[in-house]
C-alpha cells in the first residue's frame, strides 16, 4: 500500500509541476508587422514588392475589367450561379453591400496605405541607409503609385467621390468630389515628378521591379523612364480634368497634350507603332506559390454582339474577338468573347498593360479634338488606325472626332481597363440613345456607390454628398 | 495569483484538520429491490448519511457496510430509480428496502466540479441529463442529431441533408460574435475537438473562389465521429453559472459525456443490428414545360422539345431518388470480475447511404473502458476508442461553376434528359457557364473524407483518508483526442464541368492533424457531520491544442491519376495553431439544514497563450444556492428553489497580432501590412450568468415541473470592428461592447397514466426561448464576418440596441424609377427586417408502454425566425419555378426593392418515432438457444414529417455551416431525407 501512496504522491507532484509550464506560443504561420523594423534596402524590397503586388491584385476581373465593360455595353457576364452579374449591372444598380457595388475601393486604399507606410518608414530609415538621390527616387516612385491608385478609385466612383488618405492611419477623411480628387492626384503626380527629377534620371531605384516594369519596351527601374510613366499618367488625369462634364477645365487640354507628348517622346502622328506596346504591365503566373492568373481568363465572359458587328472590314484587331459556345441567360445571349478570356495557360500567364503608349496616343488625340487641333488629332488617330490595316480617316467636328477615337479605343484597349466607360461617361454617350437597351429596365450605370463597409464605418446608410 | 493559491491551500488544510475524531463502528446489512416487482437491484449505491461510509449492492441486491453506532440514516441511489433515505435504529440491522423506478429522471448526479457531483435533488443549476437509452431511441448518424429536441435551451440545427453530419448546437442563444461559438465537448474528463475542416470542394465549386477549401464546403463538425451507443449519459451545462469551472472554454456551455463502464452484477453481451433506408423528404416545385413556345418564351432553346419522350423530367427524383441500404451493427460486452476489474468493450460498424449515387457515410469504432481497483485506496481507469469514418458527401451548397445539381436544374427546361444514356454517356448539361451535368458529376467526382481518431483518457484516484467523518482523495485525470482528417476531391478532366478550365482535372488533397491533450489533478476533501457535509476541492488543469491543416490542390491532372504531384499547376496552403492553457481552481460545497440547503462557492483562474498577456491569470468565480422547501403545498413531493451565478470566458482565437500579408510577384516575395489590425493586449470575453428557478415534483413522483430564468451578460466582446476601408485597413480587433441575453426554459415531465396492467404513458414537454441584445457597442454597426450574400438578400448586423440575431436587408424603396419598374440604388431602404432566431422552441416527447409493446415519439416545434431562401433566386431568375406567376411577381418586387427571399423558417418536425416489441422470453430463448436474457424488435424513423411555410428544401439549412450568426443562408443545399430503421436488440 505504501508503494501506491508513493506513486500517487509522485503523480500529484509531477502534475503540479506541469502547471509551471510557460503558456506562451508564438505565431508560426506569418510574420507580424513588428518584425520589419526600420526601412532598409532589404525591407524596402519586401515592402515595394508588397505594394506592387497589391496594385496588381486591384486589377481584378470584375470591378476593373468586367463591370466597366458591362456599363460600356462591351461585355456581358452570364453566370447562372450568380444572377447579380446581370441583375446589378445591366438589369439594376450595383448594391453597395454586394460584390457588384463594393469593388474598386478597399484594395486601392490598401495599396495607398502600403505606399504611405514605405514613405513614413523612409523618414525613419538609418541615416546612411539610402543616398539622397535614392531617397528622392523612392518618394517619387511611391507617390506615383499612390496617384495611380487614387485615380483608379475616382475613375470607378466618379460623381460619388472618393477620399484622400492621410498619415494618421485610422483617420476617416471626408468624401471629396471628383474635381478635388483629380486635383489631388494631379498635384501628387507633380510632386512625385519633382522628387524623381531631384533624384536624377541616371538614378536607378534601390529595389528590383517586377518584370512587367522592365520588359516591355522601357525599363522603368531607371528613374528617367519612370518619369515618362509619371508624365503619361499626369497627361491622362489632366485630360479627364479638362473634359470633366461636371467641372470642365478646357485650359488643361493643352497641358495634357504637352505632358502626353513628353511621355511619348514624339509629336502627333510620329509615334512609331512598334512603341505602342511600350509601358508598364501587370505580369501573371498561373500556379505555384505565386498563383496569380490573369483575371481576364474568365469562361463566363462574353462580348456584346455589337462589338463584332461594329468592327470595320480589314481591321486586324478582329483577331481579339473569337467565337465560342453560346451563353444564354437573363435575357442575354452571345457567342463571341475576347480571345484572352478563354481559359488557357497562355491566357492565364498573359500580361496586362497598365498604361501603354497606344493609349497615350489616343488620349492625346482626344485632347487635341477637344482643343480644336483636328489636324494633329487626325495624325494621332491614323497613327493607330493604319497600324491595324485600316485606311486613314478624317474628321472636322468634335462629334466626329470623338466617334473616331472611340472606335480606335474600343478595339485597341479591349479588356485593358475602364477606358471606354470613362469616355462614354464624359462624352454623355452612356445612355439608351447611343446603345440599344439590353433588358427591360436597363439603367445606365456610370459610378459605383461607396461600399457598405465604408458607409457603416461612417455611420451612414447612403452615399453622403461629396464635399468640393 | 499567489493570493489565490494560498487561499485555496488554506481552505483545504482547514477542512482536513477540522475533522472530528473517529467514532465506534458497527455493520449494517440488507437487500435492495425494485418497488412493486421485488426484483433484486444490483449496483445500487448505499451510503450512511452524514458520513463517508458507503458501498454498492451485488447481483442479489445485497449489501453490507460499516456505520457508526447509534441510529443512522441510509441513502440509496441508483441510476434510473428515485433515491430513498431509510432510517436504521441502533444495534445489529438487516434491512429490506425497495426503490421506485425514476421514470421522469428525478434523480441523477449532476456535475458541480472536475471531481465533484451533487444529486439533482440539491442541484442549483438546470442541468439537463440525458441517458444513453433516451439518446439512442432512434438511430442517428451522429450524436448531435440524437440530441435534437431533447435539451431545453438548445437549438440544434442540421446544416444540410448530406450524409455524415454537420449539425450546430447553440446553448442559450448567441454568446459571441467572433470567438468560439460551439459548446465544449468533454468525454470522460478529456476535452474533445469539434472543429469543422473544409474538404477543399470549393476548388471545384468556386463558391468562395480560389483553389482551397472555404466555409462553404458544407463542413462537418467533428463531434460527428463520436459513437452515441457508447454513451451512458450526457450532461448539458448550458451556461457559465454551471460551466465556469471550464474557464475560457465554458461560455457556450459544456456537453459532458460519460461513456459506459462495467459494473458488478452487470455481466452482459449486448448485440444490436439495425437495417434502414432513407427517402428524399422535400423537393422544390420545378416548372414543367408543356410546349416549345413556352420553352422559347422562358429564354431557352426548344430544339428537341417535340421529339423528347419525357417532357417533364423530375430531375430531383432522378438524381436524389436513391433508396440506400443502411445498417448499424453494434456489439458491447460489459461486466466486472471479483478481482476488482471492470470492463466495457464495444464495436460499431455503420453505413448510411446518401440520396445520390455514391454518397455515403461509414463509421467503425471500437472502445475499451477498463477500471481496476488496487487495494482499498487506488482506483485506476483507462478509456480508449479508435474511430474511423469515411464520408462521401458529394456536391451541394453555393457554387459558381454550375456544378451544383440545383444550379443545373434551375437552368434546364424540363424536356431535356440529363440522365446516363444506354451507351453509358451523359448528355452535356444545357447549363450555364459550362456543360456540367450533375448526373455525370455524381459518377465521376469523388469527395472522400477519411478520419482516423483516437480518444484516450485515464484517471487515477487515490484515497488518502477514508473514515466515517472525512475523506480525502486525489484524482489525476488526463486525456488525448488525436485525429487525422484526410480529405480528397477528385474531379477528373473527363467531367464536363472541368472542361472549361485552363487545366482540366482537379485534385485536392487535404490533411488535418489535430491534437487536444488534457491533464488535471484535484484534491477533494469531504467532511461529514450530523449537521452538514462540506466538500472542498482544489486542483489544476492544463490543456494543449495543436492543429496543422495542409491542403494541396492540383489542376491539370490526367484522368484516373490521383497523385497531386502530377498536376500541371499545384497550389499549397497550410495553417497551424498551438494553444496552451493552465488553470488553478478551488471550490467549497456545503450541504446543511437536513440536506435542504446547498451552497457552493468556487473560482477558476486560468491563463492561455491566446491572450495578449499569456502569463496573466483571469478569474472565473461562481456561487450558487439551492433550498428544498420544507413546507409543501398539497400533492407536492418536493419543491426546490435555486439560484446560481457564474462567470466563464471565451478565449480569443485570433486577433492578437497584426500580420504581414505575403504577396509574390515574379517569384519575389513581398509583404504589406494585413488589413486586419491586431490587439496586443487582447483578453478573453467574459460571460456572467445569473440563473434562477424552481423544481417542483408532485403526485408521488408522477409530475415534475422545472422552470428556469436566466440572464447572461457577455462583456469585452472580441470584435472585429470594421474600419473605414479608405484608411487602408478593413478591420481592427478590439475588446469591447456588451451582449445581454434573457431566456426562459420550462420542462414538464408527467406520467399521466400508469396502470397495474402494465400500461404507462410518460410525457415530457420542453419549452425554451431567449433573446439577446447588443447593449453596448463601442464601434459603428457592422456586418459580422460570418458569411452572407449582401444586404439585397439579407445579412446579420451588429448594432447597439438591436437584437444580436437581427437580420438586415434592403426592403423598400423611397421612390421607384420613372418607369415604376425598379428602385434606384440610392432609393433602397436598408432596414432591420426581423429576427433570424426563433421566438421559441418546444419539444414534445411521449413514451407509451403496454406490456411488451413500446411506442415513443419526439416532435420538435420551432416558432418563427427568418431565413434567406436564395435557392428560390436560382429558380425565379432561371424561369424554372413551377409557380411562374409567383416567380414573376418575386422578380418584379425584387427589382422594386423588396426582399422577396426572406421567409419564416419555423417548423414542426417529427424527429423521432419508434415502435418496439419485447419478444417473449420463451421466444428469445428459443431463437438464441437459451442464451438471450431479452430481445426487442423496433421499427423507427427520423425526420419523418415536416410542417412549415418555408418554401425551400429545409428551413434548417446553413450554406456556411456552423457559425455564431447568420446561419440562415439557404443556397441550393443537399435535400433533406426521412429515415427508417428496423432494429433487433438482444442481451445475452
Amino acid at each position: 500500500m505504501k508503494r501506491y501512496s508513493t506513486v500517487a504522491l509522485a503523480l500529484a507532484v509531477a502534475a503540479t509541476a506541469a502547471c509551471k509550464d510557460n503558456p506562451v506560443a508564438n505565431p508560426i504561420d506569418n510574420p507580424t508587422a513588428d518584425a520589419l523594423g526600420g526601412l532598409t534596402h532589404a525591407t524596402l524590397q519586401l515592402l515595394a514588392t508588397g505594394v506592387l503586388g497589391q496594385d496588381r491584385a486591384n486589377a481584378d476581373a470584375f470591378s476593373y475589367l468586367g463591370e466597366p465593360g458591362i456599363w460600356a455595353r462591351n461585355v456581358y457576364r452570364i453566370d447562372a450561379s450568380e444572377p447579380r452579374f446581370v441583375q446589378e449591372t445591366l438589369g439594376g444598380n450595383p448594391d453597395p453591400g454586394s460584390f457588384s457595388g463594393s469593388g474598386a475601393w478597399n484594395g486601392y486604399y490598401t495599396a495607398i496605405r502600403a505606399s504611405n507606410t514605405v514613405l513614413l518608414a523612409l523618414d525613419k530609415a538609418p541615416p546612411a541607409e539610402f543616398t539622397p538621390a535614392e531617397a528622392s527616387a523612392i518618394r517619387g516612385f511611391f507617390r506615383t503609385v499612390k496617384a495611380l491608385e487614387e485615380w483608379r478609385v475616382i475613375e470607378m466612383h466618379d460623381s460619388v467621390g472618393a477620399t484622400i488618405q492621410t498619415d494618421d492611419q485610422y483617420a476617416v477623411n471626408p468624401i471629396r468630389c471628383k474635381p478635388a480628387i483629380l486635383a489631388y492626384v494631379a498635384a501628387l503626380l507633380d510632386s512625385a515628378n519633382a522628387d524623381l527629377t531631384t533624384a536624377g534620371g541616371a538614378t536607378t531605384f534601390p529595389f528590383a521591379l517586377p518584370s512587367g516594369f522592365t520588359s516591355f519596351g522601357r525599363n522603368y527601374s531607371s528613374v528617367a523612364n519612370f518619369i515618362l510613366f509619371n508624365r503619361g499618367l499626369k497627361g491622362k488625369v489632366d485630360y479627364y480634368r479638362a473634359i470633366d462634364r461636371t467641372n470642365p477645365t478646357p485650359a488643361l487640354f493643352a497641358t495634357a497634350i504637352a505632358e502626353l507628348t513628353t511621355a511619348l517622346g514624339a509629336g502627333p502622328g510620329a509615334v512609331p507603332p512598334s512603341q505602342f506596346s511600350w509601358g508598364p504591365y501587370y505580369t501573371f503566373v498561373a500556379g505555384g506559390s505565386e498563383n496569380t492568373p490573369n483575371v481576364i481568363s474568365d469562361s463566363k465572359v462574353r462580348l456584346n454582339p455589337l462589338v463584332l458587328d461594329s468592327i470595320q472590314a480589314g481591321d486586324t484587331r478582329r483577331s481579339k474577338i473569337v467565337t465560342t459556345t453560346t451563353l444564354t441567360g437573363f435575357g442575354l445571349s452571345s457567342s463571341i468573347t475576347y480571345s484572352g478570356a478563354t481559359a488557357t495557360t497562355a491566357n492565364q500567364n498573359a500580361p496586362l498593360g497598365i498604361l501603354r503608349d497606344e493609349e497615350l496616343v489616343l488620349l492625346r488625340a482626344q485632347a487635341e479634338i477637344e482643343a480644336g487641333q483636328f489636324a494633329n488629332a487626325i495624325l494621332d488617330v491614323n497613327d493607330v488606325r493604319t497600324n491595324y490595316g485600316l485606311p486613314a480617316t478624317t474628321f472636322a467636328t468634335v462629334a466626329d472626332g470623338r466617334n473616331a477615337v472611340l472606335y480606335e479605343k474600343r478595339y485597341s484597349l479591349l479588356f485593358e481597363g475602364p477606358q471606354r466607360a470613362d469616355d462614354l461617361r464624359e462624352y454623355g454617350m452612356l445612355n439608351a440613345t447611343y446603345h440599344r437597351p439590353e433588358t427591360a429596365t436597363d439603367p445606365f450605370n456610370a459610378a459605383l456607390p461607396i461600399p457598405r463597409g465604408e458607409l457603416n464605418a461612417r455611420n451612414l446608410t447612403v452615399n453622403p454628398a461629396c464635399t468640393p | 495569483m499567489n493570493r489565490i493559491r494560498s487561499s485555496v491551500f488554506s481552505l483545504l488544510m482547514l477542512a482536513v484538520f477540522s475533522a472530528s475524531a473517529f467514532a465506534q463502528t458497527r455493520r449494517i446489512s440488507g437487500r435492495v429491490t425494485v418497488e412493486g416487482s421485488g426484483e433484486p437491484l444490483n449496483a445500487a449505491s448505499v451510503t450512511v448519511v452524514g458520513t463517508t461510509f458507503g458501498t454498492y449492492t451485488d447481483d442479489q441486491g445485497r449489501f453490507t457496510l460499516n456505520a457508526p453506532d447509534g441510529p443512522v440514516t441510509l441513502r440509496l441511489r441508483r441510476i434510473g430509480y428515485i433515491q430513498k433515505t431509510f432510517p436504521v435504529s441502533a444495534g445489529p440491522a438487516d434491512v429490506n428496502i425497495g426503490l421506485a423506478r425514476d421514470i421522469l429522471q428525478l434523480e441523477t448526479q449532476v456535475v458541480t466540479g472536475t471531481a465533484t457531483t451533487v444529486s439533482s435533488v440539491n442541484a442549483a443549476n438546470a442541468v439537463t441529463v440525458i441517458s444513453g437509452e433516451r439518446l439512442n431511441k432512434v438511430p442517428a448518424q451522429t450524436i448531435d442529431y440524437a440530441l435534437q429536441g431533447k435539451v431545453p435551451g438548445a437549438i440544434i440545427t442540421q446544416n444540410s441533408g448530406a450524409p455524415g453530419g454537420g449539425v450546430q448546437i447553440q446553448l442559450r442563444g448567441v454568446s459571441t460574435i467572433n470567438a468560439s461559438f460551439q459548446p465544449l465537448y468533454v468525454i470522460d474528463g478529456a476535452i474533445v475537438d469539434n472543429s469543422q475542416i473544409a474538404n477543399g470542394v470549393n476548388a471545384i465549386t468556386q463558391a468562395a473562389g480560389g483553389n482551397f477549401g472555404s466555409s462553404q464546403d458544407q463542413r462537418v463538425n467533428r463531434s460527428a465521429d463520436l459513437n452515441p451507443n457508447d454513451i451512458e449519459s450526457i450532461q448539458v451545462l448550458k451556461g457559465p453559472s454551471a460551466s465556469s469551472i471550464y474557464g475560457s472554454r465554458g461560455t457556450n456551455g459544456v456537453i459532458i459525456i460519460t461513456t459506459k463502464q462495467g459494473q458488478v452484477g452487470q455481466n452482459s453481451l449486448d448485440l444490436t443490428q439495425r437495417f434502414g433506408t432513407a427517402r428524399i423528404s422535400n423537393k422544390i416545385a420545378i416548372r414543367c414545360f408543356s410546349s416549345g413556345a413556352e420553352v422559347d418564351a422562358a429564354g431557352f432553346d426548344s430544339t428537341g422539345f417535340g421529339a423528347a419522350t419525357n417532357k417533364c423530367h423530375d430531375y430531383q427524383q432522378e438524381l436524389y431518388g436513391q433508396h440506400p441500404f443502411n445498417y448499424q451493427t453494434i456489439a458491447s460486452l460489459r461486466g466486472a470480475t471479483a478481482g476488482g476489474t471492470n470492463y466495457y468493450l464495444s464495436g460499431l460498424v455503420q453505413h448510411d447511404g446518401g440520396l445520390v449515387l455514391n454518397d455515403n457515410y461509414n463509421k467503425q469504432s471500437i472502445r475499451a473502458n477498463v477500471g481496476q481497483k488496487f487495494g482499498g485506496r487506488l482506483n485506476l481507469r483507462a478509456n480508449s476508442e479508435l474511430i474511423h469514418s469515411l464520408t462521401e458527401r458529394g456536391i451541394s451548397g453555393n457554387d459558381n461553376t454550375g456544378i451544383n445539381p440545383y444550379t443545373n436544374f434551375s437552368q434546364t427546361p424540363s424536356f431535356l434528359d440529363l440522365t446516363r444514356q444506354p451507351d453509358g454517356s451523359f448528355p452535356k448539361g444545357l447549363a450555364v457557364n459550362n456543360t456540367s451535368n450533375p448526373f455525370q458529376n455524381a459518377v465521376l467526382i469523388k469527395t472522400p473524407e477519411d478520419v482516423f481518431r483516437m480518444l484516450g483518457s485515464g484517471s487515477a484516484v487515490y484515497d488518502f483518508i477514508s473514515t466515517d467523518r472525512q475523506k480525502l482523495d486525489f484524482t489525476l485525470n488526463g486525456g488525448v483526442d488525436s485525429y487525422s482528417d484526410h480529405t480528397r476531391i477528385i474531379s477528373p478532366a473527363t467531367a464536363y464541368v472541368e472542361q472549361v478550365n485552363a487545366n482540366p482535372g482537379t485534385i485536392v488533397v487535404g490533411d488535418a492533424n489535430i491534437l487536444n491533450a488534457t491533464l488535471g489533478g484535484v484534491f477533494r476533501h469531504q467532511l461529514s457531520a450530523s449537521a452538514f457535509t462540506a466538500t472542498t476541492s482544489a486542483g489544476f488543469g492544463q490543456v494543449r491544442r495543436n492543429a496543422d491543416v495542409v491542403q494541396n490542390t492540383g489542376r491539370g491532372v490526367f484522368p484516373g491519376v490521383t497523385n497531386v504531384s502530377t498536376a500541371t499547376q499545384i497550389f499549397t496552403t497550410e495553417s497551424q495553431d498551438i494553444v496552451k492553457s493552465n488553470s488553478l481552481f478551488g471550490q467549497e460545497e456545503f450541504l446543511t439544514l437536513s440536506e435542504r440547503l446547498f451552497l457552493t462557492a468556487g473560482v477558476t483562474a486560468e491563463r492561455t497563450s491566446n491572450n495578449g498577456d499569456a502569463q496573466k491569470y483571469y478569474a472565473y468565480p461562481k456561487f450558487s444556492a439551492s433550498y428544498r422547501f420544507p413546507f409543501l403545498p398539497p400533492k407536492t413531493d418536493e419543491l426546490k428553489f435555486r439560484l446560481a451565478y457564474g462567470r466563464a470566458g471565451n478565449q480569443p482565437l485570433s486577433g492578437k497580432y497584426t500580420f504581414l500579408t505575403n504577396i509574390i510577384i515574379d517569384g519575389r516575395t513581398g509583404y504589406r501590412s494585413s488589413t486586419a489590425v491586431g490587439l496586443p493586449g487582447i483578453k478573453p470575453e467574459t460571460t456572467s450568468e445569473l440563473e434562477g428557478g424552481l423544481d417542483w415534483t408532485m403526485f408521488s413522483g408522477r409530475a415534475r415541473l422545472s422552470a428556469t430564468q436566466f440572464r447572461k451578460q457577455t462583456d469585452d466582446l472580441l470584435l472585429t470592428a470594421a474600419l473605414a476601408p479608405s484608411t487602408g485597413f478593413a478591420s481592427q480587433t478590439i475588446n469591447g461592447g456588451q451582449l445581454v441575453t434573457h431566456g426562459t426554459e420550462l420542462e414538464l415531465g408527467m406520467t399521466p397514466i400508469r396502470t397495474n396492467g402494465g400500461f404507462e404513458w410518460v410525457s415530457n414537454t420542453t419549452y425554451s426561448s431567449n433573446k439577446g441584445k447588443v447593449t453596448q457597442l463601442p464601434v459603428p454597426g457592422f456586418i459580422p464576418a460570418s458569411g452572407s450574400f449582401g444586404s439585397r438578400f439579407g445579412n446579420a448586423f451588429i448594432k447597439q440596441g438591436q437584437l444580436i440575431t437581427v437580420l438586415q436587408a434592403v426592403n423598400g424603396c423611397t421612390a421607384l424609377n420613372a418607369a415604376g419598374t425598379a428602385c434606384p440604388s440610392a432609393n433602397r431602404i436598408l432596414t432591420f427586417v426581423g429576427n433570424a432566431s426563433p421566438d421559441y422552441e418546444m419539444g414534445f416527447s411521449n413514451d407509451l408502454n403496454f406490456g411488451s409493446f413500446h411506442f415513443s415519439s419526439l416532435v420538435d416545434w420551432r416558432k418563427g425566425g427568418l431565413g434567406v431562401n436564395l435557392t428560390n433566386d436560382y429558380f425565379v431568375g432561371g424561369g424554372t419555378l413551377a409557380d411562374t406567376a409567383r416567380a414573376r411577381k418575386m422578380l418584379s418586387d425584387f427589382a422594386k426593392g423588396t426582399d422577396v427571399w426572406l421567409e419564416n423558417s419555423g417548423f414542426v418536425k417529427i424527429r423521432e418515432l419508434t415502435l418496439g416489441y419485447d419478444l417473449p422470453s420463451s421466444m428469445s430463448s428459443m431463437l438464441f438457444h437459451g442464451h438471450a436474457q431479452n430481445a426487442r424488435i423496433e421499427l423507427s424513423g427520423r425526420n419523418l414529417k415536416t410542417w412549415t411555410k418555408y418554401t425551400g428544401l429545409d428551413p434548417e439549412v446553413s450554406n456556411f455551416g456552423n457559425q455564431p450568426l447568420g446561419r440562415f443562408q439557404d443556397v441550393t443545399p443537399y435535400p433533406p431525407s426521412r429515415q427508417w430503421y428496423l432494429t433487433v436488440n438482444t442481451t445475452f
